[in-house]
C-alpha cells in the first residue's frame, strides 16, 4: 500500500486544519472563558415552591450583576411580576452593560432560549436548571425565543428583553 | 499534475448482466419501491412546509393547510420520520442485500431472513402511516420524540419494528460474508461489502442507544406501564444513536462514490482502495463518541464531556476529507480519460449530462456546504450561535436532502431499470430533476441558514410567529421559493419513476458496476473485524459511560405530567 505524494500532502493539511480547530476552540474555551452550560442542578418539576423557582424574576444580585429566573412552559416564559402580566409574552429590563445569568427550568416538556444577537442557547429540560450567564452592552429590545419545539403553539412562544 | 495510482492491474470489473436473478430482482427491488413510497409522502411535505413557515404565503393565504398531514407538526413528523428514518433504512437495507449479493458473487444466506426484515420494516412502515393520519395531534412529536412528548404506543412500535427489521439485515450480510469467507480464505474483501459491514456494525452499536431509550423509558410510558420518566437521559440515549445514524444514511452513498462511480465516470477504478478501507473503518470508530455535540446547550451534562466528544466529532471529519481526495483524485482521472486539459479541465469533461453521474456529482458539491456547515456546528462555542435555529435544518438537508438523498436517487436512476427490466423513461426529465434538485437544496439551503443567523428556530411554524425580524421575513419567503422548485423537482422524479415502471418500452442496455476482488496490497490487518469493533465498543463505553451516569435521575425520576402537545392540559 503506496500513499501517492499529493495526497500525503492533503492529508498533512488536513491534519492541520483539525488541529488548528482544535487548538482555536481550546483557546475560546481557557482564554476568553467561553463555556458552555454544564450540570448545574436538578428540580422537580411537581414541586417548584419549594426551589429557587418559587420567586421569578429579575433580580439584582451586585453591581450591575442580575440573575433572571424563569420558568417555560406551554406557551410561555413566566419571569413573574418583573415581566409583566402572566400569560402574555413577558418583558424584562436589564441595564446597559449589565452581566445577566439566566437560571430556568420547564413544568412540562423540553422548551428552548435563544436571545437574538446574544450567545446564549439553552436547552431547557424538565427536571434540569439550566443556566447560562452573558454580557448586555448593547441598548435595544431583544427577542427571547422558544427555540425547541414543545408542541402545538410552540411558534408563538417569546419574550422580550430590554436592555436600557 | 501527475497522479500515480498504486494498485495492480488484476481488478476484475463486473458490469453487471443488465437482467438481475429472480429472487434478487424482488428483494432488492421491493426495498428499493418500498423506499421511494416512504420518501415521496415525506418529501412532499417538505416544500409546503417552506410555505408554511414564510410570512407571506400565510399572510396571502390564512387558510390554507398542508396536504395529507394536514396539522403543520403532524407534516414536519410525517417529514422527519419518512425520509430520515424509512426511506434511508429500506433503501440502505435494499442496496446492501444488492452489493453483498454482487460483490462476493455469491447468493445472500439467510433469504428468509431477508424476506422476515423486509416485512417487518414494510409493517413499521403502515403502522407509521395509520399512526400519523389517525392520530395527529398526539403523535406529532417529531423523529426525535424527546420525552416527556409521549405520542400514542403503535408511534414506538413502529419504529421497532423498523429497527429490528434493520437488524435481520445486519444478519444476512454478516451470515453471507462467513459463507464467503470459509471459500476465499486468503482474498481480501471487496470494498463495497467491507463498507456496507463496517456500515451495519457502527449502526447497530448506536441502535442500542435508542432501543434502551424506547423500551425502557418512551413505550412503557406511552403504554401507561410507567409513570415516569427521565427527560435528560432519553436525550442522552437518542443522541447516543442519533449523530452515527447520520453517517449510517451517508455510507452507502460513499460506497457508490468509491465502487460505481468510478466506472460510471470513466475511470477503471477508485483511486486509492486501502486509503477506503481506512476511511471507513474510522467512520465506524468515531461516529459513536460524538453524540454530545447535539447535547452542547443542554443543561445536565458536564462541559468536559461535550468538549471530549468535539474533538471526536473534528476527528469523524477525517475520512470525509480523505474521501473528498480519492473521489476527487479518482474524478479527475476519469475527466482526463475523457480529454480534460489543464489544471481545471478535466472538471468540465465529467458526464454532466448523465443523470446517474451528474446526481452524484451534485450530491458531492452539497456536500461542501454541508460538510463545512457541520463543522461549525461542531465547534462547540459556536454552535451556541446556531443551536436550535434553522441554520440546522439548512445544514442537514445539504447533506442528508443533498449528498445522501441525491446519490441514492442516481443509484435508483441505473437500478430501477435493471429491477423493471425497462429503459429508464426519460433521461432528460431525470437530468432535469437532478438540476432543480441541486440548484432548489443549495437555494434551500442557503435562505434557511440565513434565516437561522437571522433568529428563527428549527421546527418551527414561523409563518405564524409573532417575533420575526426584517430579515428573518425576508429569508423565510425566499426559502418558499427554493420550496418551488423542490416540489417540481419531486414531480419529475416521481413521473419518471411511474413512467418507467408502467410505459417504458425500451430494453434496459445499461447494468451497474461491481468489483468482485478486494485489493490484494490492502494490509491484513483492516480486515481484523474482532479487533476493529472492539475498539468501537471500548471506545464508545470510555466517552458515554459518565454522561448517561450523570443524565440519570433515579432519585427524583420526573413524574410524566401527560401533557397533549395540542393543549397544556394534562390528559390524565
Amino acid at each position: 500500500m503506496a500513499l501517492d505524494k499529493y495526497e500525503r500532502v492533503w492529508l498533512t493539511a488536513v491534519g492541520g486544519l483539525i488541529g488548528s480547530f482544535m487548538a482555536a476552540l481550546m483557546v475560546a474555551y481557557l482564554i476568553f472563558d467561553i463555556r458552555l452550560p454544564t450540570f448545574e442542578a436538578r428540580v422537580d418539576p411537581a414541586n417548584l415552591n419549594s426551589t429557587m423557582f418559587a420567586d421569578l424574576g429579575v433580580k439584582k444580585r451586585g453591581e450591575n450583576k442580575y440573575d433572571v429566573v424563569m420558568l417555560a412552559k406551554m406557551w410561555v416564559f413566566d419571569a413573574g411580576k418583573d415581566g409583566g402580566n402572566p400569560g402574555v409574552p413577558p418583558v424584562i429590563r436589564v441595564p446597559r452593560g449589565s452581566r445577566v445569568t439566566f437560571y430556568v427550568t420547564s413544568l412540562d416538556v423540553t422548551h428552548g432560549v435563544y436571545v437574538e444577537d446574544h450567545s446564549i442557547n439553552l436547552e431547557i429540560v424538565p427536571g434540569q436548571i439550566a443556566r447560562q450567564s452573558i454580557p448586555f452592552n448593547r441598548p435595544g429590545e431583544f427577542r427571547i425565543i422558544c427555540n425547541q419545539y414543545c408542541g402545538a403553539a410552540h411558534q408563538g412562544m417569546y419574550g422580550t428583553i430590554v436592555v436600557e | 499534475m501527475q497522479l500515480t495510482q498504486s494498485q495492480p492491474k488484476s481488478f476484475q470489473v463486473n458490469t453487471t448482466s443488465v437482467t438481475m436473478l429472480n429472487n434478487e430482482r424482488w428483494l432488492v427491488g421491493l426495498h428499493i419501491l418500498s423506499a421511494f413510497f416512504a420518501l415521496f409522502w415525506g418529501a412532499l411535505m417538505g416544500p409546503f412546509q417552506t410555505f408554511h413557515r414564510s410570512p407571506a404565503f400565510v399572510a396571502a393565504f390564512p387558510n390554507a393547510t398542508m396536504p395529507i398531514f394536514s396539522y403543520y407538526y403532524q407534516a414536519l413528523t410525517a417529514h422527519g420520520v419518512l425520509n430520515a428514518l424509512f426511506f434511508t433504512t429500506m433503501f440502505i437495507t435494499g442496496i446492501s442485500y444488492y452489493v453483498t449479493w454482487r460483490s462476493f458473487d455469491r447468493p445472500l444466506v439467510g433469504m428468509p431472513l431477508a424476506w422476515v426484515a423486509y416485512a417487518l420494516e414494510l409493517i413499521g412502515l403502515v403502522i407509521l402511516f395509520f399512526v400519523l393520519l389517525n392520530d395527529p395531534q398526539r403523535s406529532a412529536v417529531l423523529f426525535t420524540f424527546y420525552p416527556p412528548l409521549i405520542a400514542p404506543p403503535l408511534f414506538y412500535i413502529g419504529l421497532v419494528l423498523l429497527v429490528v427489521g434493520s437488524w435481520l439485515g445486519l444478519l444476512v450480510v454478516f451470515l453471507t460474508y462467513g459463507a464467503w469467507r470459509k471459500e476465499n480464505k486468503a482474498a481480501r474483501i471487496p470494498l463495497a461489502p467491507f463498507a456496507v459491514m463496517a456500515n451495519y456494525v457502527m449502526y447497530f452499536l448506536a441502535s442500542l442507544g435508542v432501543a434502551v431509550e424506547v423500551l425502557v423509558l418512551a413505550l412503557p410510558a406511552s403504554l401507561g406501564l410507567i409513570q415516569n420518566t427521565d427527560p435528560q437521559l432519553s436525550r442522552a440515549l437518542f443522541w447516543f444513536f442519533g449523530h452515527p445514524v447520520v453517517y449510517f444514511w451517508l455510507i452507502p452513498a460513499y460506497v457508490s462514490w468509491y465502487t460505481m462511480l468510478p466506472m460510471q465516470a470513466g475511470a477503471k477504478r477508485v483511486f486509492s482502495e486501502p486509503l477506503a478501507k481506512i476511511a471507513f473503518l474510522m467512520l465506524m470508530i468515531f461516529s459513536v463518541p460524538t453524540g454530545l455535540h447535539h447535547m452542547f446547550a443542554d443543561p445536565g451534562i458536564s462541559s468536559t464531556w461535550k468538549a471530549i466528544h468535539t474533538v471526536f466529532t473534528l476527528m469523524v471529519a477525517v475520512p470525509s476529507f480523505m474521501t473528498a481526495f480519492n473521489i476527487g483524485a479518482t474524478l479527475e482521472i476519469a475527466g482526463r480519460n475523457r480529454g480534460g486539459k489543464g489544471l481545471f479541465g478535466w472538471m468540465f469533461t465529467q458526464k454532466w449530462s448523465d443523470p446517474v453521474v451528474a446526481a452524484q456529482l451534485m450530491g458531492m458539491l452539497q456536500f461542501i456546504t454541508g460538510g463545512i456547515t457541520g463543522l461549525i456546528n461542531a465547534s462547540a462555542q459556536i454552535n451556541t450561535v446556531v443551536h436550535n435555529t434553522s441554520w440546522v435544518p439548512a445544514h442537514f438537508h445539504q447533506t442528508v436532502g443533498g449528498a445522501v438523498a441525491m446519490t441514492y436517487i442516481g443509484i435508483m436512476y441505473w437500478l430501477l431499470p435493471m429491477i423493471r427490466g425497462r429503459a429508464l423513461y426519460s433521461k432528460k426529465m431525470a437530468l432535469a430533476q437532478v438540476y432543480t434538485w441541486g440548484f432548489g437544496m443549495t437555494m434551500f439551503g442557503h435562505t434557511l441558514g440565513e434565516a437561522g443567523l437571522a433568529g428563527v428556530p428549527r421546527r418551527t411554524l414561523s409563518g405564524l410567529s409573532p417575533y420575526l425580524s426584517e430579515a428573518a421575513t425576508y429569508w423565510l419567503n425566499a426559502n418558499a421559493i427554493s420550496g418551488v422548485i423542490l416540489l417540481v423537482s419531486l414531480i419529475l422524479l416521481y413521473a419518471n419513476i411511474v413512467l418507467t415502471l408502467f410505459a417504458s418500452k425500451e430494453p434496459v442496455t445499461e447494468g451497474g458496476y461491481t468489483v468482485t476482488k478486494g485489493d490484494p496490497t490492502t494490509p491484513a490487518i483492516l480486515e481484523r473485524w474482532g479487533l476493529w469493533i472492539g475498539v468501537a465498543v471500548v471506545l464508545a463505553a470510555l466517552v458515554w459511560t459518565v454522561p448517561f451516569i450523570d443524565s440519570i435521575n433515579l432519585t427524583e425520576g420526573f413524574q410524566i405530567l401527560r401533557y397533549s402537545p395540542a393543549g397544556p392540559v394534562p390528559l390524565k
